[in-house]
């Protein structure tokens, strides 16, 4: 937007499929895009049709966080990672989302299996560790990526399920 | 109010509600920007994007950019939809209190204006005025998100 020049896009000429990938066109975060599409059939071809104005930093649709758990006899530890952003190639530099979004926080819900109690929190650094919990039980969590602004949030990951030590102390 | 922000400008210290202004752009955002034909242009990243400029300009430049959508933007997108209008004075409502308090600033000195600045921003006045005063002023509308995100 703003440029006044149309990149082409030779991957997609010709398709039949209905979606392109325009990752590798539109990767500058800090401009806005448009894309416009034309069909055609027996010679025929429609007018040419354009999106709306695309901001990759608003626009975005953010993954969950990866979790990953372990536990000890009464409280379990929670490592969170945030998505990275695309990149051309697995070779590329990696970007994470927390650098695009200064302002990431995680929102975390721990169910305790048995009672079906539920703790939330609410967190920004990525290991979360929640104690005083019961032997021998099992927890499990989810996680969801929250932007202050712009105001975004990531679907809740699935659950992740860990129990935790039995007591050690016999009689 | 909710979301209010510390933003440091060099010495000057200016605390904004962007949720709002963020809340109350995106509920217009696709609407004004589809009253926008022209591709070729951008009013705030033409020929250069608001990032290029140094941070320590960036008083000085969000004080002139208050003081352009106050005075010769937000007073020129007037139009047939009143929920619109509405978003569009509450947005406006939030700049002028933001622009006050940049002023106080920009008085005590703390808000200077080097020259890469002051040329940015007479860029984008001449941007503005090469379109008529209300395409100008609906694309400078449409651009507010690369405003907040520039600020951000």
């Amino acid at each position: 937007y703003g440029v006044g020049k149309w990149i082409r896009k030779p991957e997609c000429r010709n398709i039949n499929r209905t979606w392109c990938d325009l990752s590798s066109e539109t990767s500058d975060y800090e401009e806005q895009y448009y894309a416009s599409v034309k069909a055609f059939l027996n010679g025929m071809c429609s007018d040419w049709i354009e999106t709306t104005r695309f901001n990759p930093l608003t626009d975005t649709k953010i993954d969950p966080p990866m979790v990953s758990v372990s536990s000890t006899e009464k409280s379990i530890s929670i490592i969170l990672t945030a998505p990275e952003k695309w990149k051309r190639s697995p070779e590329g530099e990696s970007i994470s989302l927390l650098q695009v979004y200064p302002g990431l926080q995680y929102n975390v819900s721990v169910l305790n299996k048995k009672t079906k109690k539920r703790w939330w929190f609410s967190i920004s650094n990525t290991t979360l560790v929640v104690p005083w919990l019961e032997p021998g039980t099992a927890y499990c969590v989810s996680a969801q990526i929250r932007v202050t602004t712009p105001l975004l949030h990531s679907g809740f990951s699935k659950e992740y399920c860990i129990a935790t030590l039995k007591d050690s102390v016999t009689f | 109010t909710a979301g209010n922000r510390i933003f440091h400008f060099g010495h000057c210290r200016v605390s904004m509600s962007m949720t709002e202004i963020r809340l109350g752009f995106t509920a217009i955002k696709a609407n004004i920007q589809a009253r926008d034909p022209i591709r070729t242009l951008s009013i705030l990243s033409h020929p250069h994007s608001l990032h290029k400029v140094k941070s320590s300009d960036g008083c000085c430049i969000t004080h002139h950019l208050f003081n352009f959508y106050v005075d010769k933007v937000f007073k020129h997108c007037k139009t047939e939809d009143s929920f619109i209008n509405r978003k569009i004075s509450s947005i406006a409502n939030s700049f002028l209190s933001m622009k006050r308090k940049l002023r106080q600033c920009h008085e005590q000195n703390k808000c200077m204006c080097e020259e890469e600045s002051t040329e940015k921003f007479k860029q984008i006045l001449a941007n503005y005025e090469g379109l008529n005063v209300t395409s100008a002023a609906i694309k400078s509308l449409g651009e507010l998100d690369i405003l907040l995100d520039w600020m951000e």
